[in-house]
């Protein structure tokens, strides 16, 4: 079997070995490459980590249209102690994007430090000349917003769909 | 043909992350699996019964699997059958060592970079789906996903040299 000829096949390849996905003779012949191959061994050793590290990650982010949704890839409490709200804030500040969606549908708790880093995230999308949006808070969370009023600075939607469009509005 | 001190640590490393990946990152066994490997190649070596140097590879790995399978039937002899083998407390300690790097890495990488990679990597999507969503072309998707691996890389190896040096 050749490993070296198509670069994105042996990506492929490195992520369907480390998921479990190859056919076990496929995986024992790529095995038995690697315990001798520097290149494939550096490259699998290296996907091993990236794909631990991107699975640790608890804030991911895509890109619909022009709009970034950012969203928890576990469930999460926006409170005090949490690393949770630094990592979504450095998501929202990091990025050039100004049309910004943030999905709080795992957010099962939120005190007045998580309402101060959405707050946070609202002045820095308007600073740049843009929007910040909420999707799908939980009812406690929803409750905290309306409580606090924030829900009239931070537009909540419960439909993906709608929340992209209301981006468009002028 | 017999092996040197280097050679063996580079197959000590390459067999150990397979014991790993067959094992799991925490079974306490692991570096004694990858030692009976070695022992057996370097007895096989001495004894000249390979006779081919472009098949030590499938040797090594086949060797490292016949001693999985030879440590694994053993643990289901000396265990019963409801009970699992224990899994030793301690996280891999390199895996420690590095998960601060790594993620240091992931948040130097652009959003796109990061987009690219999550979604071939984590969300196991093909070319076309990614391409699609992201708005890539063929060619801009594999620049994309080369270049922010590479950079990956780059970086998180920038982090452990530092750890390190600043551990001593």
């Amino acid at each position: 079997m050749r490993f070296h000829e198509d670069p994105l096949l042996r990506e492929k390849l490195f992520r369907d070995y480390l998921l479990r996905r190859l056919a076990p003779e496929t995986a024992d012949a790529f095995e038995s490459h690697y315990v001798v191959c520097d290149e494939c061994f550096e490259e699998v050793r290296a996907t091993r980590l990236l794909m631990t590290g991107l699975a640790q990650t608890k804030v991911d982010r895509r890109r619909l249209e022009d709009v970034v949704v950012i969203e928890f890839t576990t469930p999460v409490q926006l409170v005090r102690q949490s690393n949770e709200g630094r990592e979504l804030l450095e998501g929202v500040l990091e990025q050039k994007d100004t049309k910004v969606l943030i999905d709080l549908s795992r957010v099962s708790r939120i005190d007045s430090a998580g309402l101060g880093l959405l707050m946070m995230c609202y002045s820095h999308a308007v600073r740049n000349r843009g929007m910040l949006k909420l999707l799908n808070p939980s009812s406690p969370v929803q409750d905290l917003l309306r409580l606090t009023r924030v829900d009239s600075v931070l537009e909540a939607f419960y439909d993906e769909r709608q929340a992209l469009k209301s981006f468009e509005v002028p | 043909m017999e092996f040197d001190d280097q050679s063996l640590e580079r197959f000590r490393l390459r067999l150990r992350f397979k014991v790993r990946h067959h094992l799991g990152p925490f079974c306490p066994d692991n570096d004694d699996i990858v030692q009976e490997t070695l022992t057996r190649c370097v007895i096989a070596l001495r004894d000249n019964k390979i006779h081919k140097l472009e098949s030590l590879g499938a040797f090594l790995s086949g060797v490292c699997n016949n001693v999985i399978l030879e440590y694994q039937r053993r643990l289901w002899r000396q265990a019963p059958a409801e009970q699992a083998p224990t899994p030793s407390v301690a996280p891999e300690a390199d895996l420690l060592e590095l998960r601060e790097a790594v993620a240091d890495a992931l948040k130097q990488l652009s959003g796109r970079d990061c987009e690219v990679l999550r979604a071939f990597f984590l969300q196991e999507k093909d070319k076309d789906e990614i391409c699609r969503s992201l708005g890539l072309s063929d060619n801009q998707f594999r620049v994309t996903l080369f270049r922010a691996k590479e950079r990956f890389r780059k970086i998180y190896l920038q982090g452990v040299k530092h750890s390190a040096s600043g551990e001593h």
